[in-house]
C-alpha cells in the first residue's frame, strides 16, 4: 500500500518522463514550426519540472515541507534552524528554474520572431516547405 | 578587504561587455551616425581584450589560478569565475580576434541597414564566448552558452528577409535550444548528485570520491556518465562535431562575412574548451566516470571527431560555394581538435597527454586565426564578384594582390605546408598520438590532411589562379588589406616561433588540465573559499 503523496509523486516522474519523450518526437519529427517551439517549451518545462523535483524534500511523518524562506532569525535559537534546515526545500533549484525561464523566454520569443519572418517569406511554416538549403 | 585587481577585472570582463552592448541603442540614437556603432563596438573589443591580456599575464606570472565570487560570495554559494592558463590563453585569442572581425565589420559597414542591432549582437557574442570561458560554474556556463547561442542565432539570421538566413537560423536555433535544455538536464542530475555546481568543489568532490570512497564509485557512476552526455551534446553542436555538425554549413553562407569568421573561428572553440574543461578539470582520470566511462566517452569523442574530420575533408571537395567549402573545413578541423582531446584516456602517459592537449590548443589558435582571415579575405572577394559561387568568383582574386596573397597564406597554414602556424600545430598533433602509441590515430592525422588538401586547392586555384572569365568591378578596400596581411603574418609567426609556443602550451597544458593543473584548479577553489568566507 503506497501513501498519497508517493503516488503523487510517481505520477508526476511518469508524466516527466512521457513528456520528454513527447517533446523530444516533437522537436525532431514535427514539419510544423509552431509545434516545434510547443514541444521545445514542453522540454524545457519538463527540466524544469526535474530541478525542481531534485530539489524537493519529501514529507517526514506527515510533517509538510516548508519553503526556504527562514523567519525565525531574530530569536537566534539554533534548534530553530536545524529544524529549518531538516524541513525545508533546497532554493537553489528553484533560482536556477528561475534563470532558466527567462532564458527559456528568450529564446522561444526568438524562434516566434523567425517563424513569423518565415511565414512572411514562404507564406508557410511548414519545415518541408521552407527547405532552400542543402543541409 | 583590499581590492584584488586582477580577481576584480575578471569579473567585471563580461558584465562590462553587457554595459557596452545595452548602452549602444541608446547612444547610436544621440549620435545617429551610422559609424557610431561600430566604433563602439571597436571600443568594447578592445576594452576587453586589453582586459583579458592583463589577466592572462598574471595567471601566467604568478601560477596561481585567479577566482573571482560574484557579489563577495564565496565559490560554492554564489557563482564565481575561475581562470587558469587554459582558458586565459584562449580568451587573449579570442578577445583579439574579435577586435579584428570588429574592424573588419566597420570595413563591411555599407551592408548593414540598421548597424546598431548588429553591433550589440556581436559584443554580446564576444561577452557570450569570454563568459563561457571565464566561467568556473557549471550552471553559468550554461547562462553563458545561452547568451552566446541566441547571440549566434540572430547574427545568422541578420539579413532578416532572405530565406535562406532564416531557415539557417531556425534550424540552428530550434536544435541548439534543445540541446541547451538537455544540459540543464544534466546539470540537474550533476546538482543531485554532487550538490554543486562549482566546477572546482565538483572536481575537489571527485578526486576526494575517487581516492577516499572507492565504493560509492558504483552508485555514482552511471548517473554522472548520464550527466555528463547529456552536457557533451550540447558542446559538441557549438562546435559542430560531426553528426551536430548540419548546422554550420547553412549557417555559414548565409550570415554576414565577420560572423562567419567568428562562428568558424571562435565559438568552435568554446565548445572544444567546455569539453576540454569537463573532461579534464572535472571528470578527469580520478572521478567518478573514471576509467571504463571516462574512455568510453572519449573514444566516441574520437571516432566522431573522425568522421568529422574526414567527412569534412571529403565534402570540402564537392563545394560550388566559397563559403560553404570554408564551413566544410571548419567541419574537419574541428574533427581534428576533438581527435586530439580524445588522447587523455587511461593507460596514456601523461607527457604524452600533455603534447596532445597543447597540440590541441595550438590547433585552436592556428585554425582560428587561419579560418578568421578565409573568412574575412573571402567576403572581399564575393563582394568583388557579387558571387559566391567558384566559377563566378575565377580570378577575383588577381586585382587584390595582397588579399590574395594573405588569402593563399591562410589556406596553406590550414593545409599544413612547413613553415605556417598549421603545419606544426599538426605535427605537434601527429607526435604526441605517436608518443601515446596511437599509431592509427596519427595515421589518420595525415590521412585527413591529405584529402582536404585536394578541396583548398580548388579553392585557391579558382580564387586567384583561373583566367576570369568576366569583369570583375573593383571594391574600395580602405586599408582593410592591411590587417589581413597582419593576420598572415600572424600565421607565420605561430609557425615560426614553434619551439616557444610549443613549450608555452605544454606548460599550460600542464599546468590547467592535467595533474598539478587539476589540483591548483582544485586549490584556487579552496583559498578563494576561506578568504571570502574568513573576511
Amino acid at each position: 500500500m503506497i501513501t498519497l503523496s508517493e503516488y503523487f509523486m510517481t505520477i508526476l516522474i511518469t508524466c516527466m518522463i512521457v513528456n520528454l519523450g513527447l517533446a523530444l518526437y516533437g522537436v525532431f519529427f514535427k514539419p510544423n514550426l509552431i509545434k516545434k517551439i510547443i514541444a521545445l517549451t514542453i522540454l524545457g518545462d519538463t527540466a524544469n519540472t526535474f530541478a525542481l523535483i531534485i530539489g524537493y524534500r519529501m514529507w517526514v511523518a506527515g510533517v509538510p515541507s516548508r519553503p526556504p524562506v527562514f523567519t525565525e532569525w531574530r530569536s537566534n535559537n539554533p534548534l530553530l534552524l536545524f529544524v529549518f534546515t531538516k524541513t525545508a526545500v533546497d532554493p537553489l533549484p528553484q533560482a536556477l528554474v528561475l534563470t532558466a525561464i527567462v532564458i527559456g523566454l528568450a529564446v522561444t520569443l526568438f524562434l516566434v520572431f523567425l517563424t513569423l519572418q518565415a511565414w512572411k517569406i514562404y507564406r508557410s511554416v511548414d519545415m518541408r516547405d521552407i527547405r532552400r538549403l542543402k543541409g | 578587504m583590499a581590492w584584488n585587481i586582477p580577481e576584480l577585472i575578471t569579473g567585471a570582463v563580461v558584465p562590462l561587455l553587457a554595459v557596452f552592448a545595452f548602452t549602444l541603442p541608446l547612444l547610436a540614437k544621440v549620435f545617429g551616425e551610422k559609424k557610431f556603432p561600430g566604433i563602439w563596438a571597436l571600443i568594447a573589443s578592445v576594452v576587453a581584450a586589453v582586459m583579458s591580456t592583463y589577466i592572462f599575464t598574471v595567471v601566467w606570472g604568478t601560477g596561481k589560478d585567479i577566482v573571482y565570487g560574484f557579489g563577495g560570495w564565496p565559490p560554492p554559494i554564489g557563482i564565481s569565475y575561475e581562470v587558469d592558463p587554459f582558458n586565459a590563453v584562449i580568451a587573449v585569442f579570442t578577445a583579439w580576434v574579435m577586435v579584428l572581425i570588429t574592424i573588419y565589420s566597420l570595413w563591411y559597414n555599407r551592408h548593414f541597414d540598421e548597424p546598431e542591432w548588429y553591433y550589440i549582437l556581436l559584443i554580446g557574442l564576444e561577452a557570450g564566448m569570454l563568459g563561457c570561458l571565464y566561467t568556473g560554474d557549471a550552471f553559468n556556463l550554461f547562462v553563458m552558452i545561452e547568451v552566446l547561442g541566441i547571440s549566434a542565432y540572430a547574427l545568422v539570421a541578420y539579413h532578416k528577409n532572405r530565406g535562406e538566413a532564416i531557415e539557417a537560423a531556425i534550424k540552428y536555433g530550434i536544435i541548439g535550444a534543445t540541446a541547451t535544455t538537455l544540459y540543464f538536464i544534466g546539470l540537474v542530475i550533476i546538482y543531485g548528485v554532487y550538490g554543486t555546481l562549482n566546477m572546482g568543489q565538483l572536481s575537489l568532490l571527485n578526486t576526494e570520491i575517487y581516492y577516499q570512497r572507492p565504493d560509492l564509485i558504483a552508485s555514482i557512476g552511471v548517473a554522472t556518465l548520464l550527466a555528463v552526455s547529456l552536457a557533451l551534446w550540447v558542446f559538441t553542436y557549438k562546435s559542430a562535431l560531426f553528426p551536430n555538425h548540419f548546422w554550420l554549413p547553412d549557417a555559414h553562407p548565409e550570415a554576414p562575412t565577420p560572423v562567419s569568421a567568428a562562428l568558424s573561428g571562435l565559438v568552435v572553440n568554446i565548445g572544444v574548451y567546455a569539453v576540454a574543461r569537463f573532461m579534464y578539470t572535472i571528470f578527469g582520470p580520478a572521478s567518478t566516470i573514471a576509467p571504463y566511462y571516462r574512455d568510453a566517452v572519449l573514444t566516441a569523442l574520437f571516432i566522431m571527431g573522425f568522421a568529422g574530420a574526414f567527412i569534412g575533408a571529403i565534402m570540402m571537395r564537392a563545394q560550388k560555394d566559397l563559403k560553404r567549402l570554408l564551413a566544410y573545413s571548419t567541419v574537419s578541423h574541428t574533427g581534428l581538435l576533438y581527435m586530439a582531446l580524445a588522447i587523455g584516456m587511461s593507460g596514456v602517459p601523461q607527457a604524452a597527454v600533455a603534447l596532445g592537449l597543447a597540440a590541441m590548443t595550438y590547433h585552436v589558435l592556428t585554425h582560428g586565426l587561419g579560418k578568421a582571415l578565409l573568412f574575412m579575405s573571402s567576403g572581399v572577394f564575393i563582394d568583388s564578384a557579387e558571387t559566391r559561387d567558384l566559377d563566378g568568383l575565377a580570378g577575383v582574386g588577381r586585382k587584390y594582390p595582397l588579399v590574395s596573397a594573405s588569402f593563399i597564406i591562410g589556406f596553406l597554414s590550414l593545409m599544413g605546408l612547413l613553415p605556417l602556424g598549421g603545419f606544426f600545430s599538426k605535427l605537434m598533433l601527429y607526435q604526441a598520438f605517436m608518443d601515446a602509441g596511437m599509431l592509427i590515430p596519427a595515421l589518420a592525422v595525415i590521412v585527413v590532411s591529405a584529402i582536404s588538401v585536394l578541396g583548398y586547392a580548388k579553392a585557391m586555384y579558382s580564387v586567384v589562379f583561373a583566367t576570369p572569365t568576366r569583369e570583375h568591378r573593383v571594391i574600395r578596400l580602405h586599408g582593410i588589406h592591411y590587417m589581413l596581411a597582419l593576420m598572415a603574418v600572424g600565421l607565420i609567426l605561430l609557425g615560426v616561433l614553434y619551439p616557444w609556443i610549443s613549450q608555452g602550451l605544454v606548460h599550460v597544458a600542464n599546468s590547467s588540465l592535467i595533474g598539478p593543473g587539476v589540483r591548483e584548479y582544485q586549490e584556487a577553489f579552496v583559498r578563494a573559499f576561506h578568504a571570502l568566507l574568513g573576511r
